[in-house]
């Protein structure tokens, strides 16, 4: 058998296609395996589909790389964040802690938003106060946004902890204190009269980013920001667990992000295990299921075997696609229950076409010198039956993986995926929904749809390969 | 004298042919059909294609059921035993087929292939079923044993192939082997060498043959009783010399007449032959099946069927002239 | 008196396979003289379809090697480009009936219309002189008139083989090859078709190359008979000399390995197995299975000595002056 095995592996190896498809199934399962290691399980629902994971995140931005290509520099996003002060004074009242973030900002736009976060404060005496400053390339000093921390509740006793479960964000862009702070900043400094509301409605992080140029209009002040972030409290014991300044940027990393500000390396990279596993999966349940079927009803015959044929066409013969909606629709949007339902109907093809070659083998004389020596019909089946359609099954395997690849991405691109697990057709689906197909989103859509048709053709490549393996006819003349 | 080993008793086998989308009518393959054969005798079925041999040998290994009749083996009635009821008829009784290229799994090397049997009806372990095989292979003249285990089918000629064939049904030590014109895909300078090693195993091992074959001329020397079937009844039986040298039967005579030999002289004159060809199983003519090809036939021909009779001592007929 | 209506000379077919290249026709000196019926006698793999289709140039895509001369009315075959072959010597002077002839026709034309289809291909006669002429021809092989309207699968086996004999009489060709014409059929038919060929030999006067590998059907018809082994002639002459006294030893065991019907005399057989055509032994190709081999067979490839008039061999054992 092994001979056979390393014939036949020499065989599929003399094509270009059968090296070119184990490169890139190679890529796919490295790939995968990384995702698996250091993804989290609950991805989905903990990060994917968490909204406030991504707020700090710039929507809808293009990958950072476009940069390259374009003559107007737009700007990046920057996170900034530290868990210990840069800096700790002594002061009357207790100790205050600075934060110390520097930017060089070049890009030829303002960036797209500011925000601030903090986490894990602990007080013990008078709510810690935090304030926000910037330094401007222009030398001028504003200070941003001044925030208590909520005082204790009746009852509470200290240490008073704040922000532990859910970390504190605040957006400067709309908040309305910021706006009226700039508005006198703007009017003192420039002598530019602008209302808080117009402020609002400019965006807080335009005008810090920015010199007014008449009334209306600003220009963009490029050079070195220095954002201070002041925490005054007034015990030793006092803390704070992190803080954290974003100011949004209009691309973002390798790949972008979508409408809601969701990282698309991080889905993208995340569907490739997916892919593979209800490719291969589904795959392997299905063939094993159609061969299975297809051998006992060929070599079995009678009542079973017309029982399998007339269900196998019934299946095979009732549009597909709208039933898997309904069913999904009925049963519920749930990886299993997908791969369950592309079982149910995938099974069928394999089956007819296994039943008519054993009953070509059936007939053969070896079969019956096998039950003239005793051997039941398991053993037969087992023993000489399955070793001569098994190559044929291996292929369909393969040739089965895509389809279902396909598959699973239109059902998720109906809006009837696993909704606990991005895949690519889901993404493409939300890029479909939410507009970015229209505003020209390219990055959100192209990717996804590249990728799906990347894995396909990686697993129809080895299944051409196999081709000449399976397919006598196709053998060189030997 | 030798004991009876196997005896069919009225014989009938029909298959349905499927006439119409929904219609079916009864083939009658075998007809009808009596058959002894005696421990260690080699009894030949001659008959041509479609005359019901290769049927009745399927039968007496009970591949088939027949219709009605028995299927007496060593005193025991295995007509309608279950399968699982026939495992001891299955180590006992074995088949070599016709051919040998489709006859053997091409997938297993020919250790396993002799070794399945021995698996299945659990005979010795893994050492002494080796030794066993080693032992059939060499009974065939499979040498070296070492060489021919590792092979598989495909590295093998057909006459080696058919030897495998050979060892396989030998293995477990049967008394009844039904061959099914074993030597028909053999090269003529071959054939005969299969042939007497079946005959040496025959005498070695004491085995009853029932050897299925077109070829009236190796059953005359490879066989001790010959039976020829014409549309699924047996019209003659004889022990083979006499059978050959004295055919009773308008249809043996044809047979016989039909067969040449390699003489120059052949070609300066006609060969008497038999009429027309035989008509469809499925719708038998009445009476004596052969009377709308015989040259003899008269009065009662088309409307009894004539029994198998003695004729002469131990050469039984069915044909009215005797 | 004789005239030579075909000369092979020199002929060589090989082919390439992946093992290598396979000598299947090599060197084969052969004269069929008007009216003579050449038996080709071999077993199985010996090149004797090979040469068949080598004379009438079909050709399969791998050949390796084609030469020699095949002279035919002062042409020859071998240099003739496809198109003259077709239009001057395929089915109108030579014609064959193949291997398996069943598998010929075309299950869904009348054969009537098969019979014809030659004439109508070759284009000089309407359809309803081609029809006249396909009647004549069936009816010369003893077919019934009705058989013109039927389709093949209406038909038994004798009267199929029947209809491919009419289709390859059609064009009045000069000579015949038949590529085991009987080999599916069951003896008694066989024995009818060898009737029916006798006749067209004797009424028509046309030559046939009639190829078998059983020895004594080929005695049924051949004036002249060639042993074939390993891709050459080994022995040629008279069916006389070459059935009653052969001289190469390959044709006297394959004479002995024939079950007789007559007499005692048991069957014989030749040890061994063919040789592989890719890679045949040095010197004379039988050596190894030889009973008389001698030194120089295993070195020299034996020239073609003539022991009597007219019956040349290749066999150093008449050799003797060398």
């Amino acid at each position: 058998m092994s001979t056979r095995f390393k014939e036949a592996f020499q065989e599929f190896w003399r094509l270009n296609v059968s090296k070119i498809g184990v490169v890139f199934l190679t890529v796919l399962v490295i790939l995968s395996i990384y995702v698996v290691v250091s993804y989290p399980l609950d991805f989905g629902v903990r990060y994917w589909n968490n909204p406030l994971y991504w707020a700090d995140y710039p929507k809808s931005a293009p990958p950072s790389w476009v940069n390259y290509f374009s003559n107007e520099k737009i700007p990046e996003h920057y996170t900034f964040s530290s868990i210990k002060p840069s800096n700790t004074l002594l002061t009357e009242s207790g100790i205050r802690l600075i934060y110390l973030f520097k930017l060089d900002f070049q890009a030829d736009k303002t960036p797209t938003f500011l925000s601030l976060t903090v986490k894990n404060v602990t007080y013990y005496d008078k709510p810690v106060i935090i304030r926000l400053n910037v330094t401007r390339p222009d030398g001028k000093n504003i200070e941003l946004y001044r925030y208590t921390v909520p005082a204790p509740y009746v009852d509470e006793s200290p240490p008073y902890k704040r922000f532990y479960d859910q970390s504190k964000r605040i957006s400067l862009t709309g908040d309305l204190s910021v706006a009226s702070i700039l508005a006198r900043f703007l009017s003192r400094e420039y002598n530019v009269t602008i209302k808080p509301s117009e402020v609002n409605s400019i965006g807080q992080h335009k005008i810090i980013f920015s010199i007014p140029k008449g009334d209306t209009q600003f220009t963009v002040l490029k050079g070195d920001y220095t954002f201070y972030i002041i925490v005054d409290t007034y015990d030793s014991r006092d803390s704070v667990g992190e803080v954290k300044l974003v100011v949004g940027g209009d691309v973002y990393g390798f790949m972008g992000t979508d409408s809601l500000g969701r990282d698309l390396s991080v889905g993208l990279l995340f569907g490739f295990p997916i892919a593979l596993f209800i490719g291969i999966v589904t795959s392997t349940i299905t063939t094993l299921l159609g061969a299975g079927l297809g051998i006992m009803g060929g070599y079995i015959g009678g009542k079973l075997d017309e029982v399998i044929q007339r269900t196998a066409d019934f299946v095979n013969n009732i549009p597909l696609l709208p039933l898997l909606i309904f069913l999904a629709f009925i049963l519920g949007q749930n990886l299993w229950i997908i791969v369950f339902l592309l079982v149910v109907f995938g099974w069928p093809t394999l089956t007819i076409i296994v039943r008519s070659m054993v009953l070509q083998l059936k007939s053969g004389q070896f079969i019956e010198a096998a039950i003239a020596i005793g051997a039941p019909r398991w053993w037969i089946m087992f023993r000489h039956i399955f070793p001569q359609v098994a190559p044929f099954i291996f292929a369909q395997l393969i040739f089965f993986t895509p389809t279902f690849i396909l598959l699973e991405a239109a059902l998720s691109f109906l809006g009837l995926g696993d909704p606990t697990m991005p895949t690519w057709g889901q993404i493409l689906e939300y890029g479909f929904r939410s507009g970015g197909i229209y505003v020209g989103l390219w990055w959100w859509i192209i990717p996804p749809g590249l990728l799906i048709i990347w894995t396909a053709i990686t697993f129809v490549l080895i299944a051409l390969g196999m081709e000449p393996v399976v397919n006598p006819r196709l053998r060189r003349m030997k | 004298m030798s004991s009876e080993l196997i005896r069919l008793e009225n014989v009938k086998m029909y298959f349905e042919s499927r006439i119409g989308l929904f219609k079916t009518i009864p083939v009658k393959a075998v007809d009808g059909v009596n058959v002894r054969i005696f421990r260690g005798e080699t009894l030949a079925l001659v008959g041509e294609s479609g005359c019901g041999k290769t049927t009745l040998g399927r039968v007496s290994l009970r591949l088939l059921k027949p219709v009605s009749g028995r299927i007496i083996f060593d005193g025991v009635d295995i007509t309608d035993k279950e399968e699982k009821e026939l495992k001891w008829f299955r180590k006992r009784a074995q088949a070599v087929f016709q051919d040998p290229y489709s006859s053997i799994n091409p997938f297993m090397t020919v250790k396993e292939i002799l070794e399945e049997p021995l698996i299945l009806h659990h005979v010795g372990d893994s050492e002494e079923r080796l030794e066993m095989i080693a032992k059939a292979l060499t009974d065939v003249k499979l040498t070296p044993i070492e060489e021919f285990m590792r092979k598989y089918p495909h590295m093998l000629s057909g006459g080696q192939r058919q030897r495998v064939g050979i060892a396989r049904a030998l293995i477990l030590k049967p008394e009844y082997i039904v061959a099914d014109e074993p030597v028909s895909m053999i090269d003529a300078s071959s054939r005969a060498e299969i042939l007497y090693l079946l005959k040496e195993l025959q005498e070695k091992y004491k085995i009853s043959f029932l050897y299925i074959t077109h070829d009236i001329a190796t059953a005359k020397h490879f066989s001790d009783k010959i039976a020829v079937m014409y549309l699924g009844k047996i019209v003659e039986q004889a022990e083979a010399y006499e059978l050959v040298r004295n055919p009773l039967h308008p249809y043996t005579k044809g047979l016989i007449e039909a067969v040449p030999e390699p003489d120059p002289s052949n070609r300066l004159k006609e060969r008497k032959v038999i009429l027309g060809e035989p008509p469809s199983p499925i719708n038998p003519p009445s009476g004596c099946r052969f009377h709308p090809r015989c040259p003899y036939r008269f009065e009662p021909c088309d409307k009894n069927e004539p029994e198998l009779k003695e004729a002469r001592i131990n050469h039984y007929v069915a044909c009215y002239l005797y | 008196m004789l005239m030579i209506l075909l000369e092979l000379n020199q002929l060589k077919l090989y082919y390439t396979t992946i093992r290598g290249v396979v000598r299947a026709v090599d060197n084969v000196d052969l004269n069929v003289e008007a009216g003579e019926a050449v038996g080709l006698v071999g077993e199985s793999g010996c090149g004797k379809t090979s040469m068949a289709n080598a004379i009438i140039k079909m050709l399969p895509n791998n050949v390796a090697l084609y030469e020699g001369r095949i002279i035919l009315d002062g042409l020859n075959i071998v240099d003739l480009p496809e198109d003259e072959v077709r239009r001057k010597v395929r089915w109108r002077q030579i014609s064959i009936v193949f291997q398996g002839a069943m598998n010929v026709l075309n299950p869904v034309i009348k054969v009537g219309h098969q019979v014809a289809e030659p004439l109508i291909i070759h284009g000089e006669m309407d359809r309803d002189e081609a029809y006249k002429i396909a009647r004549e021809k069936m009816k010369l092989v003893g077919l019934h008139e009705e058989v013109f309207n039927r389709y093949p699968h209406e038909l038994s086996g004798g009267m199929k083989q029947r209809v491919v004999i009419a289709m390859a009489l059609v064009m009045n060709p000069k000579i015949v090859i038949l590529d085991e014409p009987t080999s599916a059929l069951d003896v008694s038919i066989q024995a009818q078709i060898m009737n029916l060929l006798k006749k067209l030999k004797r009424e028509l006067n046309i030559s046939m190359i009639f190829i078998t590998h059983d020895i004594a059907l080929a005695s049924d018809i051949s004036d002249k008979i060639a042993v074939m082994y390993a891709g050459q002639i080994v022995e040629i002459g008279s069916a006389e000399q070459v059935l009653i006294s052969p001289k190469h030893p390959y044709t006297q065991k394959l004479l002995k390995a024939t079950p007789k019907l007559t007499g005692e005399e048991k069957p014989e057989f030749i040890p061994g197995t063919p040789p592989d055509l890719v890679n045949p032994p040095s010197g004379c190709r039988f050596h190894p299975r030889c009973p008389y081999v001698m030194d120089i067979c295993r070195e020299r490839e034996p020239r073609r000595f003539e022991p009597e008039k007219g019956q040349k061999t290749m066999c150093w054992l008449y050799g003797g002056e060398t």
